[in-house]
Formats: C-alpha cells, structure tokens, sequence
C-alpha cells in the first residue's frame, strides 16, 4: 500500500500548483498527473475509492479547496489560495457554451456590482469567443425563452453593453454604460 | 537633535522686493497646522488683507510639504501651493493647487518644510536653494524661454540632480490659466500667474539632507509594508479591470488594468504586466497604465513603463514613445503625464476621424503635453477645452472675435481633429496673441464676464459641468450623489478632492462598500449605487467630513489624494478593508508626535475651517450658504426628465440637497442657517484669534 | 596530493584562499598589523534591470530607513537618484539621453562586491572593509572606519556612501542576504542573485584616484612575483 500521506499531500499540491497556473482540474487529470509523478504502483489505486475516500477527505482537510460541477456533471477540482470561486465559474461556464458564458456573466455582473457588461470584454481572456460566437449568442438570446432576461445597452459612442432585467432596470443599465464607456474617462 | 522627526525644521521666507532671505522654524510656527495647505493658509490669514488680488506684490505664495514628504512612506510626493487664486471669479479667493514629481522630496533634503514667497523682484529672478543655502538669482536669460529649457539651463547650474519647479511662458505673461511644473510633467495648476507677477520665473532645489524618522527602524519598516499591502492601483481602485485568476471581483471600470498579454510595447524589450497578485508588492508598479486606461488599447504598444513622484509604487504617469509624430509634428517622440495633463491636447476636439480610441487621439495628446507642459499652460481640469468646443460649436467666438482674427485659425483642421491646430491655439494662449486666446486665459468666469455671457447658461450646462466661481465640479453627485455635491460646494476653485470618488469608484460589489462604509461612516446608507441614489441621511453627511478632512490632511502631510485613503484594500483575507487610521499610524511614527486617527482629523478639521475663515472674510460675508455653497441648475436637472432618485439617473433635489447642506453644516458644527464655523467651533479647533477677527468684522453667525 | 615540498606563499594563499593577512610585511617590519586582502568572492549579488526602473527612489529609501532609521537617498548604498532625471552620462545629453528627460532609461548603480583586488577595501589604509559572512559582502566595519574617505576615490562606479552624522563610510553589505532594495521595488528591477563577475562588464562612473599604500602593494608581490 502506497504511503497514504504521500499521496494526499501530492493531491494537495497538484490540485494548488494547477490553480496557480489559472486552471481547474478533474479528479481523472489528478489521477494521471500522479501517476505521471511516479507516486502510485501500477497496481494503481480503486478509482471508487479513490474519487470517494482520498479525494473527498483532502477536500474536507484542506478548506481552500473546492469542488465545482461542471458540464455533464464532472467534478472540477481547485484551490481558492490561487484561483478564485469567481474566476473558477468563469472557467465552467466557459466549459459549457458561450451561451452560457455570457448569460451568467451578465447575470453575476448585473446583480452584485450591479452593473452591465460590454459585449467587447467577451474577446478578452479569459473569455476568448469569438466576433461570430457572440454575433450568434445575441441571436440566440433575443428568441429563446430562458435568456429572455438579458437584454442590450448602446452608449452614445456605440458600444453594446448585455445587461439582466432581472437585475438592472433598462434606465439604470444604461446608465452605468455609459458612465463605464464614456462618464468615467471624461471625468477623470 | 530634533525634538520631532518628519519635519526638516525650517521655513524659508523669501521678499523678493527687499531681495532678503530669512528663516523660521516649522515646528514653533506651524507644528498645529502640520504643513502644505496648513501653513499657506496660516499665512494668508495672517499676512494678507483682505482684497489682496493674486498679482500684487503683496500676494503671498507658499510652497508647503508635509512631515511625511521625502520619506518612504507611499504616496508622499506632494507639493502643495498656496495663493490668492487668479482664475476664482468674480473676487479671488485663496486656494491652492497641487504638484507631484521630486520636489517635494528635494525640498525636504535640502533642510525646508516650506517656501513662502512675497513681494515682486524688479527684474526676472529665479530661487536656488542648495543644501540649506538660499539665493535669489538673475533670471533675465531664462525669461521668454519655456519650462523644459527654464529646467535644463538650471539643472546645469545646480546638477543634474536638483529639482526644478518652472513656469513657461503662461505665468510669465500673467495668464491665469497657467501652471508650474516639475519633474518633467507634474504641474499645479493656477499659480504660474502668480509667480510671474512676482517675477520669479523658478525655484532649484538640491538637497543632499536626511529626514529624521521619530520611530524604531523596525517599527516604521512594519508601518510601511502595512500600507504597502493595502495599496491598489491609481486612484486606490482595488479590483482588477478583467477576471483574474487571484480575483474575486473585477471591474472594467478599474484602472487595476495589468493583465497577462497586456504589454510596456514600448519598453526595450516589450514587458508583459501580467497577473499582478496583490500580496506581490514587487509588482504594484505595473497595475496601472492611465495612458491605457484613457486612451484605448493602443496606447499599451506605446508604453515604455509608468513614472511619477518620489516614494510613489503607483506610476500613475505614463512614458509613452510615438515614434510617428517625430516626423509628422516635428515634437519629440517621448511624452509623458497622466489624467487631464495626458488628455490635454485630446480633448480640444470633437472628434477625430479614426475614433476617440484611434491613432489621431493619441497623437493629440502628445501634441497637447508637448505645447502645454513646455508653454505652462493650464486647463482647469478640462474646463478649458469643454468651453473651447462649446465656444466655437455655438458660434460664439465667430460673435465675439474680430473677424480678421477668427478666420487667421484653421477652424478646418479644428473641426476635422487635426492636432496641428494646436500649435495655432496653445502658444497664443501663453502669449495672449488676440482676443480669442487672452479671453481663454482669464478662465471661465473672467472669460463670461468679459464676453457678456451670463454665468447662468453654464450653470444649466450639462456638458459643461461647470459648478461656480469661475471652475468646474470635481467628482461630484455623478460618483457620490449629496456627498460629492456637498465636497464640491467648498472650496474656491474645483474640489480636487478625491477621498469619496476614490471609495465608490473601487470597483467592490455594492453590498462590499456598504458594509465598509457601516464601519467608516456609520451606516451602509452612507453610499448608494452610482445612478440608484437615495434621499439624504446623516451618514452622508459624515462621509462628506471625512472626505473633506482627508483631502486636507493630504495636502498638509504630503499624501497624495488621489490614492488615500486607503479604507478598502484589495484583500480578501482582510474583507477588502483598508486601514483607516493609515495616517495617523505614519504620521505618530514618522515625527514621534503621536496622535489617534481622531486627533489627527481634529488638526485637519483645524486647517480646514482656517480655509473656510479665510474665504469668509474675503467674501466680506458670513452668508456661505446662499453666497458661496452654491450648486448649479444642471445637477438639478435631467435630460431625460427622470425624477431624482429614480434608478438611472444622477439628478439630485433641491429639497433633498437643502436637508444635505443642514447636516453637513451640522456635522461641521457650524450655523445651519449661514453654514459659517461658529465662535464655539473656532475655539474648539484651536482657532480662537480667528473667531476674534471675525467677530471684530460682524462676520461671525 | 600534498607533495614533500615546501609551498610558496603564493600556492598556500591560493589553496586557503579566505581573507588573507599578508606575511611578507610581518617580516619585514616585525610585528606590526598586516594589510587585508580580501580573496573571498560574495556569495550574492544584487543586480538590476533598468528598463524595469519607474524612478520612484524607493530602494533608495529602503536602505536608508530600514538600515539607518532615516530617509537619506543620498546616503544610499544603491543609487538611482543621481541617473533619475538624464541618466549616468548628466546633462551633456541634454533630452537626447536616458532618464526622465531623455528615453526613459534609468541606470541603477549597484555595488559589484569586487572580487580581488576590491578597490575600496585595497585603498582604506585602516583595513576597515572587511567581508562580512555569510553574505561575504564586503563591508565597511564602523569600529575601524576613520572617515578619511579614500574609498570613495577608490570606487570606479562611485559606489562609496558617507554618512554625515556618524563621519563614516558606508557601503552595500546586501542586507546579510535579504536585500531591503529588492524587497522594496514595486517594478520587480532588482534581483538579489548567485555573485558573478560584473567588474568588467559595468562601465565605471569616474577615474579612480586612490592609490594603494606601499605596504600592500609590497604584498602583491607574495602571490604576483615572477
């Protein structure tokens, strides 16, 4: 039998190191990166009880690490010394669809700040869609039923802001667009 | 040895009518008014009369640092000046005007806490200060140059070490719209006028002196990591501008912007900023990038890296290298300043035909910087091409320009954002050439005046954002609802005041700021969400003080404002807290004075009515609530005709604003009904031979 | 390995290595102090990237107060303010140099812990600089320093600091390993790295004009001689 505390102080490190570099990991990428480091025998470990036991007990002893559900129900794993909850759904969200992506963007944004979000933010990191991902998204958003609450802003220097009426009244958003587009920078 | 460490001990005091040098001691003159605005306002009280006008020889000029400046402590690089301010209409009034870079660290080692300037040489002059040594020395071949030569022809006299603070053209010609500048780019606006009445074309400053630190090495090493961590990025913005990994929350409205792919293009080679984890304080000078944040995207391929004054980790300046208007401008290629100096030239025109965000936009505020920076020109936070556009786009230059003048511009490459136009417009300005650019020069309300425009078209101007007294509004209801209203309404020229913006412009989640502002202020109905603010309360109020004490504190300590205060630091760990008794901590350890968060304030409240004394007796009236406080009609109003308080817009009420002045006025201490400080309140503060002259004028409520 | 015959000074010096106290002049003169010669290489070295510097002096302000317990920047043993505004070259440059007024550039000086022979320790006639572990910085010893300032002239990049108040030399002694100016800079310009070589690398600043004295020029002649 392995050294039981090896292996858990690896998984701790490895799920820490993989947030340092911005990303989330799932417990099958945990396995190989561990077998990959020489520290499991090839008679290898029971997946059941290594995804039940070990993994659940170094979430439980270690609070800075989480689990996230992403698309079709996989398990991400990070850690939130070096990856934030925030920039981890981002990371999800991003798994799922664009759709999706923008939809919760705009929702999060819409709700805590509050405030829109410019349809331009979504080209940046770690975003990353592109002019025709998006072109289709808006689309998509106008017709179908559950994305009815998203809705759009143009400043006066034409930028399009997404913005959650569930969230944010039309005269408000709009607002804050420009105040964000144009107020911000002409009251500097 | 000192008894206090922080102050270097000596005020120099220099007549330049007599052509004599004298000095005081800081400690036993000023110690209760700390420094910058402190002393220059306790000089004006007690040395010039009022009805004193800016460009008389009687006129006082006092360049102030604080006990903190020349430290390590972050942020200390402020100089603080104060005058009769040339451009406050209709009647000067005393304010003050603020510049970064090296001086006031040079001033510091040099062995002075302070410059106080009086009198008007008889021919042009120019003030060295060398370690200790003060000489007042001929300036006749410097006169008629610009400020970049002004500086390199003393910088050879002095080393190229030495500070030099110089005015261009501008104040030599006594235009009110000018400014002194050191350190390359760091202006304060108002007073090159001022200095030119005077003759007094510069001051070198060299030091090779120490500042004395009260406190144990250890202790002040522990303070200043403290304040280290809990710095964000310009204007204490906490969160970045896009996700980062590091971040909870993030705000594209941040000036946080350094992002892994975000290059100094210009620096050789290119450095990326990356992910500027906040506890990696080897990385805070990266944060910012005010060109980026102003002027787009392009502006990072530009970038050689931040710069700005002494001790500051925050580079809120940008070095920028346009290697195209070399050529096309025949202007150097390297070009540097931040905010509105960076935006100068921008923001003449319009429009520019590739776009706010373009090529053109950009070279226009190199032009800008080039011309004005070199001729002195100032533009009273941006006050100065807003009634430019609107001057011309209403026809009123075409009305009140001879017509021979009017058509010698090239109103063509105005109107189609060529930034040449500037080279017709900026040096006319310093040299009063015509009609057009001397009434500019005047400043707003002079430029009414003289053209027969009344005050109440600005005042109903939304775009103008003009707010009284001949200046603009500065951070008021449109970041801070009655609390900037209230910030705006006190001073003599535009509020300068930053405390309350940098708070509700840091980009935490509402509910983060209201439980910040619980602990700050009492309350969490002390802020609103920008757009979704809520009638008056009292913590609105307090805010206000706070605010308003703060900006004093800066300007007498040598803090910047445009950081501090720090209550809202961008760690998690801490609840996104900052610490509000910063100051006083630095303040305590660095002279060895120690004073509480609140005694500290109380001083500061000290220096703040000083100034509010000072404005009353020159107004000749103790009716500051409907002669001096007053808001103008646009913040009342709302082009889309919502109601105040509804979601969406920043209009205030009148009512509402009147019960917001009741308990300002009441948190102050002073009469409600005349907002003037009360006898009671003078004493309290320290300020009882203030209370006795203004009694002796009937001045008191 | 160690053969039956007797070493020269020279190989026995060389196989020590350490700070070395010159036997020659005991010889000579009996029993009067020997000059230091320092052989120790520095363990590290503090270098700095100058197109990372944004000039804002707080390295120099961490040495002095986190050392001294004062701000003096002109009394500090890392040195920028003297390049701030138009770089090592002055003002002959005019705006066409480094700096704040020229490109932007900001050279930051740094002490390169000489290897042998170290010009400020070689010119000091009281031996007052001396390496310090476990750093093995060499560094000026208070105690022994008489403010004569010889090192000063010494230095080819001028790297000598006085302090004023204390009538004494004072140098970078890298912080016992932990250098306050590398913790300090908000741009990540300095690093505090494994010691090399950068004596010929680093253009001097000035001409030297310190001399070594005859003593320990004599015991040159113990490692040096034909």
């Amino acid at each position: 039998m392995e050294d039981q505390a090896e292996i858990y102080a690896n998984i701790v490190k490895i799920i820490r190191d993989r947030s340092a570099m911005g990303r989330l990991l799932t417990a099958e990428e945990i396995l190989t990166e561990l077998e990959g480091q020489g520290i499991l025998e090839s008679e290898g470990i029971e997946q059941k009880t290594y995804r039940e036991t070990q993994l659940r007990s170094v979430l439980q002893e270690n609070r800075d690490l989480r689990k996230i559900s992403g698309p079709d129900g996989i398990a991400y794993y990070y850690s939130v010394q070096n990856l934030s909850e925030t920039y981890a759904e981002i990371l999800v969200w991003k798994l799922e669809n664009p759709l999706r992506l923008i939809a919760e963007v705009v929702r999060k944004n819409s709700r805590l700040y509050p405030r829109p979000v410019s349809m331009d933010s979504f080209r940046e990191p770690p975003f990353g869609l592109t002019g025709e991902e998006m072109a289709e998204c808006l689309t998509i958003m106008e017709k179908q039923r559950e994305y009815q609450d998203i809705a759009q802003t143009v400043t006066s220097i034409g930028t399009l802001f997404l913005y959650s009426t569930e969230h944010l009244d039309p005269d408000h958003a709009f607002t804050l667009a420009e105040w964000l587009d144009v107020g911000q920078v002409n009251n500097p | 040895m000192a008894k206090y460490g922080g102050w270097a001990g000596k005020v120099l005091r220099v007549d330049l009518s007599a052509g004599k040098i004298s000095t005081e001691d800081t400690v036993e003159q000023y110690k209760d008014y700390l420094g910058g605005t402190g002393i220059g306002y306790k000089v004006i009280w007690d040395e010039v009369q009022a009805g004193t006008k800016p460009f008389d020889p009687e006129n006082r000029i006092v360049y102030g640092v604080g006990p903190l400046a020349g430290t390590g402590v972050p942020c200390n690089g402020r100089t603080a000046i104060t005058t009769l301010w040339p451009t406050c209409w209709p009647r000067p009034l005393v304010a003050s005007g603020h510049m970064g870079g090296h001086f006031a660290a040079e001033l510091k080692y040099a062995g002075y806490d302070a410059i106080i300037i009086e009198g008007k040489a008889d021919h042009p002059v120019w003030l060295s200060v060398l370690d200790g040594k003060a000489e007042i020395k001929d300036a006749r071949g410097l006169w008629g140059q610009g400020i970049r030569r002004t500086t390199i022809e003393i910088n050879q006299q002095m080393g190229p070490e030495a500070s030099v603070a110089a005015i261009g053209q501008a104040g030599e010609n006594l235009v009110p719209m000018s400014v002194v500048i050191n350190s390359y780019s760091h202006s304060a606006g108002g007073v090159g006028g001022v200095m030119g009445s005077k003759n007094l074309k510069a001051i070198g400053v060299r030091g090779t002196g120490s500042v004395r630190i009260a406190g144990s090495k250890e202790e002040w090493e522990k303070v200043i990591k403290l304040h280290l961590s809990l710095l964000g990025a310009n204007n204490q913005h906490v969160v970045p501008n896009n996700p980062q990994p590091w971040a909870e929350y993030y705000d594209a409205g941040s000036r946080w912007v350094a992002s892994a792919g975000r290059r100094w293009g210009a620096a050789n080679p290119s450095i990326d900023t990356g992910a500027c984890e906040p506890h990696n304080l080897n990385r805070i000078a990266y944060r910012t990038n005010n060109a980026a944040f102003f002027l787009g995207d392009k502006a990072w391929q530009y970038t050689i890296r931040g710069n700005g004054c002494t001790a500051c980790p925050v580079r809120c300046h940008t070095m920028l290298k346009v290697p195209a208007v070399s050529a096309k401008y025949g202007i150097p290629a390297v070009g540097q300043n931040t905010c509105t100096g960076l935006l100068f030239g921008k923001s003449f025109f319009k429009s520019f035909p590739d776009g706010p965000k373009g090529q053109t936009a950009i070279e226009a505020c190199m032009v800008g910087m080039h011309l004005a920076d070199d001729l002195g020109v100032w533009e009273n936070y941006g006050q100065l091409q807003r009634d430019f556009q609107a001057l011309y786009y209403n026809g009123i230059f075409g009305r009140k320009v001879a017509e021979k003048e009017f058509k010698s511009y090239s109103w063509d490459k105005y109107e189609q954002g060529d930034p040449t136009f500037l080279f017709e417009l900026l040096p006319k300005i310093a040299n009063k050439e015509g009609e057009l650019a001397t009434a500019l020069g005047l400043g707003t309300g002079h430029l009414l005046e003289r053209w027969g425009i009344p005050e109440q078209e600005w005042l109903e101007n939304h775009e103008l954002l003009y707010w009284k007294l001949g200046h603009p509004k500065h951070h008021s209801n449109e970041d801070a609802g009655q609390c900037g209203v209230i910030i705006n309404t006190q001073y003599n020229r535009d509020a300068q005041c930053h405390s309350h913006s940098n708070f509700t412009r840091n980009g935490l989640p509402i509910d983060v700021q209201k439980r910040l502002a619980t602990e700050l202020w009492g309350a969490p109905d002390a802020v609103d969400a920008v757009a979704a603010f809520t009638p008056m309360n009292t913590y609105k109020a307090k805010m206000a003080k706070w605010a308003l004490l703060r900006k004093e504190l800066h300007d007498c300590l040598s803090l910047c404002n445009w950081m501090g205060p720090w209550v809202a630091s961008p760690l998690k760990e801490r609840g996104y807290r900052g610490d509000d008794s910063i100051e006083s901590l630095v303040y305590s350890l660095a002279t060895g004075d120690k004073k509480s968060r609140q005694e500290l304030d109380e001083v500061a409240e000290r220096i703040f009515l000083l100034h509010r004394a000072l404005t009353i007796r020159d107004m000749g009236t103790k009716d500051m609530r409907t002669r001096h406080d007053t808001i103008p009609d646009w913040v009342f109003a709302d082009l889309k005709d919502k109601a105040a308080f509804s979601k969406g817009t920043i209009r205030m009420d009148k009512e509402d604003i009147k019960l917001a002045m009741d308990m300002y006025y009441e948190e102050m201490s002073w009469d409600k009904q005349t907002g003037s400080p009360t006898g009671e309140t003078y004493r309290r503060l320290g300020l009882a031979y203030v209370a006795d002259e203004l009694t002796k004028r009937g001045l008191l409520p | 390995m160690y053969s039956s015959h007797s070493f020269s000074r020279r190989e026995f010096l060389l196989m020590t290595g350490g700070i070395v106290i010159a036997a020659s002049a005991l010889e000579a003169k009996g029993a009067k102090e020997a000059p230091l010669i320092i052989m120790d290489q520095a363990e590290g070295l503090v270098i700095a990237d100058s197109t990372k510097c944004v000039g804002c002096r707080r390295c120099e302000l961490a040495c002095t107060e986190f050392n001294d317990g004062k701000s003096w920047p002109t009394m500090a043993r890392i040195k920028v303010g003297r390049n701030l505004n138009f770089g090592p070259k002055g003002l002959r440059t005019g705006q066409r140099g480094q700096g704040n007024w020229g490109n932007g550039l900001i050279i930051q000086d740094i002490c390169n812990q000489c290897p042998h022979p170290v010009p400020c320790a070689n010119a000091c006639p009281n031996d007052a600089i001396v390496v310090k572990p476990p750093t093995n910085a060499r560094v000026v010893d208070p105690n022994r320093c008489t403010g004569c300032k010889m090192c000063q002239r010494a230095c080819p990049w001028e790297m000598m600091s006085f302090d004023s108040d204390t009538d004494k030399a004072t140098k970078c002694f890298l912080c016992d390993g932990n250098p306050k100016c590398v913790e300090a800079c908000p741009s990540g310009a300095l690093s505090y790295v494994a010691w090399r070589d950068l004596t010929d690398k680093v253009p001097p600043r000035v001409v030297p004009t310190a001399v070594v004295s005859p003593e320990k020029a004599q015991t040159c002649i113990d490692c040096h001689k034909k």
